[in-house]
């Protein structure tokens, strides 16, 4: 895909000197149209505004739909290529990130010069295109990562760390949006011919968020999951307890909470069998400590006027006490997999960091075995699709799986990850205001408490 | 040329200046806080678990001097760096009746100290002793008088200074309580030893052996048992646990035989407070829940070479903060993070005990029953006022236990699964490397 002019020089004494590449000069084309977004930055873009377009579901509604992600998507391309091409030139020339920053180009160019969607009938074009384009950046976050893992020694961690949190944040809403409109039209075409759209698939989803996602059945099937990865691997697993409040529902979009479940599981899997495994040896078939799992939902209680009044921080005193307080949906998964080495805890969520055996780690000294360390499954056993770069034929699906329409796949995949897991399930847990906590009790056990805010109606939460 | 004045032996102040007072009056007056800065300059000499335990070990005659001397020399110091940081808060505050109060007795404390003879063999240890005793007796409103003093005259302050001062406060007292109470349990000691020959499981205040389950056990054992006057008592005081046929059941699991060194009163301190507030939880969802099954009460231990972890978890319901609050606001003493501190209750309670005997020391003992203690001037107290209907809870727990938590380095943290139940989870350092944790 990449052209690259290459260049064979002779030196003066006629040797051939190091074939050289540089990228091509960027196009006029391209140039004139980063131009025209130059002023225009990302927009604000609320929840309700999404929904509603799905709200009732009409041939006219899903054309404003189109021309909304048309408007918005774009904006925030652009903005990412940005911050990819303020990369040092060195990072930049890496294949993979080089790759990516071209696979944006593309997608923004493609977007910003679509034709405007008119009627159902263009739109379903365009959302084909769509479709193929979300495609194409299906394994921007493990190719990223192997960019990234390469340049090392170019980016203090900490600058690495910011830039994939923006973009991966940046990148979640981007095929939120898309998808949102993706789902919408799907809806639309299963019933063709109506001019409207009657209550919705038994999910009653408007779109990507199901206003009533059961816990307890998402639990259920990562265990599931999870639990066979975990067999694959080791060759044993742990059975899993659920209990608090089983049969609560909350809207929310299912395949975030899968995303984040599954890291977690993983985790608490692995760390189960290896620490059972350190104190009675590998060939040990006896029991295994369970997993346990605890739902929980609740509404917070408003916030006193009187705490408003005095010494508020910026945010007007009316505008917290007279909106409704947010709802959260809490699980909390509880192992007895030995905990975190304290010395481990401040680096587990920060990204590549691992102590996985993996394909990619060969360079990373921190394999000092012992001490279970919370290490992060999360790259190509979470986010692989077709096409993934690892060759060892991971093809465990999960989130783009569902969204190419394949459901959730029940391959298997490795289970050592780039340590990309753990810091991409906070970031997808906290993405609406919700949030990922680790407490380790070292010798005994890890307890995650996960919280996602509830996608409510009445609430202003932007994408 | 050499003038005599025809004075008394007071001190020269008085002479200097028609406007000053002597010190027996009342704290010194702007130009005579000479001797403070001279002690407030000085720095406090900080020490961790392991030196308190290593200089108790093999304790004789001429190291209980010394032991004594240093905490002669110490204390001042100690005090000297409060009062210092109580004259730099607004004046509002500090001119407040309750604030005021306290730092009069800062004031006399400093003064009696510096001016302590040096201890120079076993009868002056045995009057020190009887000193320390007076001194910690005198103090030991403090805590309640301070509370209460600071959530009047909050409104002059920002919730961090308040905090931040409360803290300092807190920890410093702690401090001096420590290293006075070692001294003590050191001279007990030191004369049991002689006359008994018994080996002991503590080096002062501090438990070589201590195991964390056999302390849960204890608390466990006090808090179903139906033995009037105890804790059990005192729960059941409120109305909504009293309607309980049973208090919720409280189960150990973990490294039971984890054990370690450690102040015992601190680690029991910390464990009752988090038991109390679990059962306590737990009590109210019972209520407000019958058809759903009563939760138990997990408390699970465990152990690496460097620390020792505890966790209390429950299913009461959840902290369930509002949007603007995080459980560390719990450990606050300011009303802007904990609006409960102003609570009629709470004032009314803290008014109370400020007034009581015995005050409020932040003892295991006091949280066991109001009437029973092992001070000695509660020990010849009779009059008690009478049980209210609610047990006086101040919402010291809290924030003490914190303080006690983190006062060789160890951490206190809460998590909330609200709708659901809390966690609680307290990691204490066992290795005793650690200084305290107190301002230099």
């Amino acid at each position: 895909m990449l052209r690259y002019k290459s260049r064979t020089t002779l030196n003066f004494t006629g040797r051939r000197l190091l074939q050289t590449q540089t990228p091509p000069p960027t196009s006029q084309e391209y140039l004139q149209l980063a131009g025209a977004y130059k002023s225009l930055k990302p927009r604000p873009t609320p929840l309700s505004t999404l929904l509603s377009f799905g709200s009732p579901l009409t041939p006219s509604s899903i054309v404003l739909s189109a021309s909304y992600v048309l408007e918005e998507l774009p904006r925030r391309l652009v903005q990412r290529v940005r911050s990819m091409e303020a990369l040092p030139y060195i990072v930049g020339m890496n294949p993979f990130i080089a790759r990516t920053l071209e696979s944006y180009r593309q997608t923004f160019q493609d977007l910003a010069t679509a034709p405007p969607v008119v009627d159902a009938a263009s739109n379903i074009e365009f959302t084909r295109r769509l479709e193929n384009l979300v495609r194409s950046h299906a394994n921007d976050i493990p190719v990223l990562a192997r960019g990234f893992q390469e340049c090392a020694k170019y980016m203090r961690p900490e600058v690495i760390s910011s830039f994939l949190d923006g973009a991966i944040r940046s990148r979640i809403a981007i095929r939120f949006i898309a998808e949102q409109h993706i789902a919408l039209t799907r809806a639309l075409k299963l019933h063709p011919g109506t001019q409207t759209v009657p209550s919705l698939e038994p999910t009653h989803s408007r779109g990507v968020v199901d206003s009533e996602c059961s816990p307890f059945e998402m639990v259920n099937l990562c265990t599931t999951f999870v639990h066979e990865l975990c067999v694959g691997t080791f060759g044993m697993a742990p059975d899993v307890t659920i209990d608090g409040m089983t049969d609560v529902t909350f809207p929310y979009v299912p395949v975030h909470v899968e995303y984040v479940l599954t890291e977690i599981l993983k985790n608490a899997f692995r760390a189960t069998v290896e620490n059972h495994q350190r104190k009675y040896g590998i060939h040990s078939t006896g029991p295994l400590p369970q997993v346990q799992i605890t739902i929980a939902y609740a509404t917070l209680p408003p916030v006193p006027p009187s705490v408003e009044t005095s010494f508020s921080d910026n945010e007007a005193s009316t505008a917290v006490s007279t909106r409704k307080p947010p709802s959260y949906l809490s699980i909390r998964v509880r192992d007895q997999g030995g905990g975190v080495d304290p010395k481990d805890l401040q680096r587990i969520f920060s990204y590549a960091f691992t102590t996985a055996r993996g394909v990619l780690n060969t360079e990373d000294s921190d394999l000092e075995g012992g001490p279970y360390a919370m290490q992060a499954v999360g790259g190509l056993a979470g986010i692989a699709d077709t096409g993934s770069m690892d060759t060892d034929g991971g093809d465990a699906g999960g989130l783009f799986g569902e969204i190419v329409g394949k459901g959730l796949q029940t391959g298997l995949g490795t289970i050592a990850g780039l340590g990309y897991g753990l810091p991409m399930a906070r970031l997808y847990a906290s993405y609406f205001g919700g949030s990922l906590e680790l407490i380790s009790m070292h010798g005994h056990g890890t307890d995650v408490f996960i919280k996602f805010r509830c996608l409510d109606e009445n609430t202003n939460i932007e994408v | 040329m050499f003038i005599r004045r025809h004075v008394s032996t007071t001190p020269t102040n008085r002479i200097l200046s028609p406007f000053l007072r002597g010190y027996s009056s009342g704290p010194p007056h702007f130009y005579s806080n000479k001797q403070l800065e001279l002690y407030a300059n000085r720095k406090t000499h900080r020490l961790s678990l392991r030196q308190l335990v290593f200089f108790g070990r093999s304790m004789t005659e001429d190291r209980l001097i010394k032991s004594a001397n240093y905490v002669r020399t110490e204390l001042p110091v100690r005090i000297a760096h409060r009062i210092r940081d109580m004259q730099l808060l607004p004046y509002a505050v500090v001119t407040e009746e309750h604030v005021a109060q306290i730092y009069s007795l800062y004031w006399s404390a400093f003064e009696k100290l510096r001016n302590y003879p040096q201890i120079n063999d076993r009868a002056g240890n045995d009057r020190f002793c009887e000193f320390l005793h007076e001194i910690l007796q005198e103090h030991s409103a403090a805590i309640p008088i301070l509370s209460l003093g600071l959530s009047i005259s909050s409104p002059h302050l920002t919730p961090d200074e308040l905090d931040s001062f409360m803290r300092r406060m807190l920890v410093s007292r702690i401090s001096r309580r420590v290293l006075a109470e070692h001294h003590l349990a050191l001279s007990e000691g030191f004369a049991q030893r002689e006359k008994f020959q018994t080996s002991v499981e503590n080096v002062g205040i501090i438990f070589t052996g201590l195991n964390v389950k056999r302390s849960l056990d204890k608390f466990i054992k006090l808090i179903s048992s139906d033995a009037p006057g105890g804790i059990a008592d005192r729960l059941r005081q409120d109305s909504v646990l009293r309607s309980l046929p049973k208090l919720p059941e409280i189960v150990v699991d973990g490294e039971v035989d984890a054990t370690f060194s450690y102040i015992r009163e601190h680690l029991e301190y910390i464990i009752l407070e988090l038991l109390l507030n679990a059962v306590r939880a737990t009590g109210y969802q019972m209520c407000f829940l019958p058809d759903k099954v009563p939760g138990v009460i997990r408390a699970t231990i465990s152990s690496d070479k460097d620390d020792v972890y505890l966790r209390i978890s429950d299913q009461g319901g959840g902290l369930m903060l509002n949007e603007r609050q995080t459980p560390s606001d719990l450990y606050s003493f300011s009303h802007h993070r904990n609006i409960t501190r102003l609570d009629d209750a709470r004032l009314v309670a803290l008014q109370h005990v400020s007034r009581r005997k015995g005050g409020m020391m932040g003892k295991v003992s006091e949280k066991i029953s109001a009437r029973n203690s092992n001070t000695r001037a509660q020990e010849e107290q009779e009059e008690v006022a009478e049980q209210e209907e609610e047990p006086q809870r101040m919402g010291m727990g809290l924030p003490l236990s914190n303080i006690y938590a983190t006062y060789f380095g160890g951490t206190l943290e809460l998590m909330s699964m609200d709708g659901w139940g809390t966690d609680v989870y307290l990691k204490l350092p066992r290795l005793g490397t650690n200084l305290e944790g107190i301002e230099v």
